[in-house]
């Protein structure tokens, strides 16, 4: 369970202080997947780098089933927006890298096997496509095993077809892994498509202004129903009301 | 492996170039003034062959020098060069003193150096340090400057200490530009190696350094312009190591981007 309780983040210090989050609460619970969307720029990001512990809270505090988080912790992965992988490592040592980081000897060789990318690890990222790419980067998340998964845009920036692959195996991943789970998206689409609840953030600084709940998620088909044209159409309108536009 | 058998025969046909070109100021200094200017490419190699002894030693020994000033140069100047360019704190207080020290050339500094470092080895790898010393550093504060953010926090969301950050992010992201950089600097690494061993080896014998050959046959061109001939190998010599460092050392700016699905 990842809880955040009146979570203010403030960047720099006097008069160039920039305030990004706000009075932020929310909770999540175990085994659950949340989206959270809001303008561009509002802070979304920066929520999550607080929640994985890379951000200290200016004020307020955040738990992680039950206990505070003061830096960054073990069972919990971050994907990032384009994947963060590191150019001068191959597929498998980036993969592993987070393994390795916190000396752990396991491989991730069996992951990748898992995402479709067996015959890759000795690649380096620059010979991948951009989903690939992404692949690689979910892999290095998964193969530290976490029970909390943090997902900043993970696809943002691909073409419809590979967006729509990887929100798939997301979704498959989490019913198969169980973990909970925090998805930062600016498609709305894909908010609905991965999120069990909704969380609409006001413009900077960041706060919950409206919590969409979105029961049919991860029904089978789930993508073309009506319920689901109609939950973006909500979403949409959620997203405006808060745009203040 | 075809690959390499090109670059080994352009540097082949480049050497050629630069005999033929070498003859022909040879032959027209010779034309123009009614004696011998600038001796040819066969009599410099007939003076190497007489003299190969003595030269191969003063090659030999200027190749260590250079290895271990620029050995020396890369231990002392990477860390700090990297520290400066990622610790934004060591940046604002250190950068103006790099930038104030950097352009100061060591051979100014050479009556200071030798009454430092005394006339003995020391002062002549000290000058040849100086020089690379702070392009190592530059080099590698400029690009540890522009290290990609999400790498970074790839690395940091992981748990990773200081020393991990820059193990598995810093260095390897800027050793391109370092190992460039040095490349670049071995010209200049090579001029000053030449000063060191003229100006502060008056007294040692001709295998002592090819400056110190040179120096010692002023009189006797074709031999003297032998090793000058040695101190283009040299650099050539240490130009390649370089580049084939980074071949091996940055394997990953040379593949292509081959796509998938």
């Amino acid at each position: 369970m990842i809880e955040a309780e009146g979570l203010t983040l403030i960047y720099g210090r006097g008069g160039a202080a920039v305030p990004a989050v706000a009075g932020l609460s929310l909770a999540v619970d175990s085994y659950e997947l949340v989206s959270v969307v809001g303008p561009s720029g509002c802070g979304k990001t920066t929520l999550l780098f607080a929640l994985d512990g890379l951000l200290h809270p200016t004020a307020g505090r955040i738990r992680i089933h039950g206990e505070e988080v003061r830096g960054v912790r073990r069972d919990v992965a971050l994907i990032l927006q384009d994947a963060g992988l590191l150019p001068w490592k191959t597929v498998r040592a980036n993969a592993e890298l987070a393994l390795r980081i916190q000396g752990r000897k396991e491989s991730a060789g069996r992951v990748l096997a898992e995402l479709g990318l067996a015959g890759f690890e000795r690649r380096f990222p620059s010979e991948l496509s951009e989903g690939m790419k992404r692949r690689v980067g979910i892999a290095r998340a998964l193969a530290l095993q976490p029970r909390v998964m943090l997902m900043d845009e993970p696809t943002a920036n691909l073409d419809s077809l590979t967006r729509e692959h990887i929100q798939n195996l997301i979704l498959g991943l989490w019913w198969e892994m169980g973990f909970t789970g925090v998805l930062v998206t600016h498609d709305m689409e894909e908010a609905v498509f991965l999120g069990k609840r909704i969380l609409v953030l006001s413009p900077r600084p960041a706060r919950v202004v409206e919590v969409i709940e979105n029961p049919g998620m991860g029904e089978p088909g789930y993508r073309g129903t009506p319920e689901f044209t109609a939950q973006v159409a909500h979403l949409r309108q959620a997203l405006l009301g808060s745009n203040g536009s | 492996m075809i690959r390499t058998l090109r670059v080994v025969l352009n540097y082949l046909l480049a050497m050629a170039v630069v005999v033929l070109l070498w003859a022909g100021v040879s032959w027209l200094l010779e034309v123009s003034r009614g004696r011998e200017i600038l001796p040819t490419p066969w009599v410099t190699f007939a003076a190497a062959m007489d003299n190969i002894g003595t030269l191969a030693s003063a090659f030999g020994t200027s190749a260590l020098r250079f290895l271990i000033a620029l050995a020396v140069a890369f231990l002392l100047g990477l860390p700090l060069g990297l520290a400066v360019g990622f610790e934004s704190k060591l940046d604002r207080y250190l950068s103006p003193l790099i930038y104030l020290l950097y352009p100061m050339p060591p051979v100014a500094l050479l009556l200071f150096l030798y009454l430092a470092f005394g006339l003995g080895e020391v002062v002549r790898l000290v000058v040849v340090v100086m020089a690379l010393f702070f392009q190592v550093v530059v080099a590698a504060q400029g690009a540890a400057k522009y290290i990609v953010p999400s790498h970074v926090t790839a690395v940091r969301s992981a748990g990773a200490t200081r020393w991990q950050i820059y193990r598995h992010v810093v260095l390897p992201a800027t050793l391109p530009s370092v190992l460039t950089a040095a490349r670049v600097s071995v010209g200049l690494g090579i001029t000053m190696l030449y000063i060191a061993e003229t100006k502060l080896g008056v007294l040692l014998g001709p295998g002592a350094g090819l400056g110190r050959f040179i120096e010692y046959y002023t009189f006797r061109g074709d031999i003297s312009l032998a090793g000058v001939v040695g101190l283009a190998l040299l650099g050539l010599l240490f130009y390649v190591v370089l580049e084939l460092g980074e071949r091996v050392l940055c394997r990953w700016k040379f593949v292509g981007a081959r796509g998938g699905t």
